[in-house]
């Protein structure tokens, strides 16, 4: 079944490449617009040889990575510590409600104006969108801590730091790697649009210059660059999700959404 | 009314192939009710659906009033084990009952006839406009009752209804299906794993083999018509046929594992 | 009664205590790209009259609507097929799997070549964004139809368009919701993005402008009225998806009870 499977998607990714190969080819869309896939493929092969290229995929992947390192450590700062204070929980309901809808991107002029072009401009769009990703996750994990396992913590006299450690963080973890997960792949959403709209280095800009430029084979190239490390940070994540829940599943089984 | 000739049920999966059903044959005369009984594993739901229309049969036939089934008939109505899968949650309990009659097609004055009319039958007659998630197990499993009855069906299939909820509901149930089996003469088709209920409800009961399925023994229930929990299972008869299953259950269990061991 | 009130004030305290600290510590500022909370307040008025709000914002939430509606109807129907049939979905599912991770925005340059800088650019930008997540749910959720209500569904003779309506789409309805969602942010992200990119009007275009000509304390009200228009969304959005997927929530809490 599994082999099957995997030779029928072979033949859709297939299919999918002599679809791009042929449309423009038989002149069904401007060659200008949307090039064969083979010379997009060229394209690509000539970025891959190319130093700049390497560097602006470097940028990409600090931003991405820094970003999402500050936005998970805040998140689950934040998250522990409502979860741990009395009434906090209820006092920041409002608030949470109310910031994590704003659009990151409306953040975008006045990262212009602060930082220019620098990294912080990135990470300031990057660690906004992906903390309210893990934040809530984790908020949705320690509601889920069972009150009996607390009380129990509680009656032998456990102190707030064990339970935090010992109760709240095992059963948070799932919710944790969700987060993680998620907030993985709108960091790398944020630090390419940030390069795109703003100009910081990296592939986002270099998008930006292939256009202005009218590379578009080039352009298209580094779009396909985009989508497979988008591709590669999902099933990574997605495996480092799963290796981490592997004793979890029982717990989890109905929670998953 | 039902005759299931030679039917035959075999899997086939990665590389797999799984002999559910052997070779069966019996017959449900019309306003019969009649339990299939068996050992756990042996085949009784596959036999089911596949009276029912649900699965294709690799060899025999199901005949309903003499037509062939092919798919699932509309002379037929199905309750399945787990009520809480089969109601939709997304529906009040009305609309549970309610949807089938809208895919036959009939008019509103009687759909509305017909749902208050088994609601009431199974003592839910207050219950149309909530949830099934907010009701009991029991109840959800009333519901499920409800619906195939506003089905209007001439044969009831029932797939181990009551395995799932606990003893007192249970004899509740199982005093219902009697009652609404005399009150509507409704041909019924129960199948069970437990060897009281299936003497306590059925007419006749048909007793199963181990898996590969083949009928081991048919047994006529001559119990009276009117039974109740305390006096018909405490009546020697029915410990009679009791015992009288249960040996044959167990010879079916050995005769089985003979089989597997050739 | 005093329940009422003390969620109340739950609700409102720390808001409150939020907006009066920013209030407190910008009311002397000096520089020029942090000014006083009075004074980014005193000009929102000003800076959206009536007319402002026809001309700018009315043309975005249109965009918005218009590329989100269409994503929607495309990926609940994509989604539909796919998910209905086994092997369609093993054809699909590592397109599907690339062309979900190619981050959005870059969809615009792309897009652009096609449509211009116009309308049309604007909405297929924004559909194009969304119909992923929506698509992928789609899939995620009919597929997962529960067996023994699709067997319920078709012993009873439920098939067909009534199916499909009835039990397919309702049961898949709680993934469904879940990719809106996603498609609902991310609908914002590109209506912004691609008003940034080239246009002559609209929410993004209006606040880059701001920003290029200096007009600091007028940007921090655009910053601040498209944060209100993200909240207001997704109230909107909870709203509808509390009325829809109600009985979704009691079940889930009837479950929570009696495991």
């Amino acid at each position: 079944m599994k082999g099957a499977d995997a030779a029928l998607g072979a033949a859709g990714l297939a299919a999918f490449l002599a679809l791009c190969e042929a449309v423009p080819r038989l002149g069904l869309v401007d060659e200008d617009y949307f090039p064969p896939a083979g010379r997009v493929a060229d394209a690509l092969g000539r970025e891959l040889s190319d130093g700049a290229f390497w560097s602006a995929l470097g940028d990409t992947l600090t931003g991405w990575a820094l970003g999402l390192a500050i936005a998970v450590s805040a998140g689950v700062l934040a998250g522990v510590l409502i979860a741990v204070v009395p009434y906090l929980r209820e006092a920041t309901a409002s608030t949470i409600e109310f910031l994590r809808p704003i659009p990151s991107v409306a953040l975008i002029p006045l990262a212009v104006l602060l930082y220019g072009t620098e990294l912080r401009s990135v990470l300031l769009l990057v660690v906004y969108a992906s903390f309210w990703q893990v934040l809530i996750q984790v908020l949705y994990g320690v509601r889920d801590v069972d009150p009996v396992a607390e009380e129990t913590a509680r009656s032998y006299g456990l102190g707030t730091w064990a339970r935090v450690r010992h109760v709240l963080w095992p059963t948070a973890l799932p919710y944790v790697m969700t987060g993680v997960r998620l907030a993985a792949a709108v960091a790398l959403i944020l630090a390419v649009t940030a390069e795109l709209v703003i100009g910081a280095p990296g592939l986002g800009a270099r998008i930006a210059v292939a256009q202005t430029s009218q590379a578009v084979p080039e352009m298209y190239a580094l779009i396909v660059v985009t989508g497979v490390l988008g591709l590669l940070i999902n099933v990574g994540a997605r495996s480092v999700e799963r290796r981490a829940l592997a004793w979890h599943q029982s717990v989890r089984g109905e929670v998953a959404v | 009314m039902l005759d299931v000739h030679g039917l035959r049920k075999v899997y086939e999966g990665s590389g797999r192939r799984t002999e559910a059903v052997r070779d069966l044959t019996f017959s449900v005369e019309a306003g019969e009710l009649v339990c299939l009984v068996g050992p756990s594993g042996c085949g009784k739901t596959t036999l089911l659906k596949c009276v029912g229309g649900l699965l294709a049969p690799t060899a025999g036939e199901v005949r309903l009033a003499g037509r062939r089934v092919e798919g699932p008939p509309p002379g037929m109505a199905f309750v399945f084990q787990e009520y809480g899968r089969s109601l939709f949650p997304w529906m009040r309990v009305g609309q549970n009952v309610e949807l089938p009659l809208k895919q036959k097609k009939l008019g509103r004055e009687r759909r509305r006839e017909l749902v208050a009319d088994a609601l009431e039958s199974v003592g839910l007659a207050d219950a149309a406009g909530a949830y099934p998630w907010q009701l009991s197990g029991g109840m959800q499993q009333r519901v499920a009752i409800a619906r195939a009855l506003a089905y209007e069906p001439e044969v009831l299939l029932m797939d181990e209804p009551f395995a799932a909820v606990d003893a007192q509901t249970r004899a509740d149930l199982e005093d219902l299906v009697r009652r609404l089996w005399r009150e509507r003469g409704i041909t019924i088709l129960f199948v069970t794993h437990d060897i009281d209920e299936a003497v306590y409800l059925g007419e006749r009961v048909i007793v199963l083999s181990a898996s590969p399925t083949v009928v081991q023994e048919q047994l006529k229930v001559d119990l009276p018509a009117e039974r109740d929990q305390v006096h018909t299972r405490v009546s020697p008869r029915f410990a009679e046929l009791r015992t009288r299953v249960y040996e044959q259950i167990q010879a079916a269990k050995r005769g089985g594992a003979g089989k597997a061991v050739q | 009664m005093r329940r009422l009130l003390l969620r109340l004030f739950f609700a409102l305290a720390l808001p409150a205590v939020l907006v009066a600290v920013w209030w407190a510590a910008s009311a002397g500022s000096t520089n020029v790209y942090w000014p006083p909370l009075r004074t980014i307040l005193g000009t929102f008025p000003d800076v959206w009259t009536a007319d402002r709000l026809r001309t700018d914002v009315g043309p975005s939430v249109l965009r918005l609507a218009a590329g989100y509606a269409t994503a929607a109807v495309v990926g609940v129907a994509l989604g539909t097929v796919i998910g209905s049939y086994r092997r369609v979905r093993a054809v699909c599912e590592p397109v599907l799997e690339f062309l979900r991770a190619v981050p959005p925005p870059v969809l615009v340059p792309v897009i652009m070549l096609f449509a211009g800088i116009g309308d049309t650019m604007k909405i297929a930008v924004i559909a194009s964004g969304c119909v992923w997540p929506v698509l992928l749910n789609t899939v995620e959720g009919v597929r997962a139809v529960d067996p023994v209500l699709a067997q319920t569904a078709r012993s009873y003779g439920i098939t067909g368009p009534a199916r499909l309506r009835e039990v397919v789409l309702r049961s898949a309805s709680p993934q469904i919701f879940a990719g809106l969602r996603q498609a609902l942010s991310i609908g914002i992200i590109l209506m912004v993005i691609s008003e940034m990119f080239a246009a002559s009007n609209g929410l993004g275009f209006t606040i880059v402008q701001f920003q290029r000509g200096f007009a600091i304390p007028d940007m921090w009200t655009g910053i601040l009225l498209l944060g209100l228009l993200g909240f207001l969304l997704s109230v909107l959005f909870r709203l509808v998806e509390r009325r829809v997927l109600g009985w979704y929530h009691g079940l889930r809490e009837a479950g929570r009870r009696s495991p």
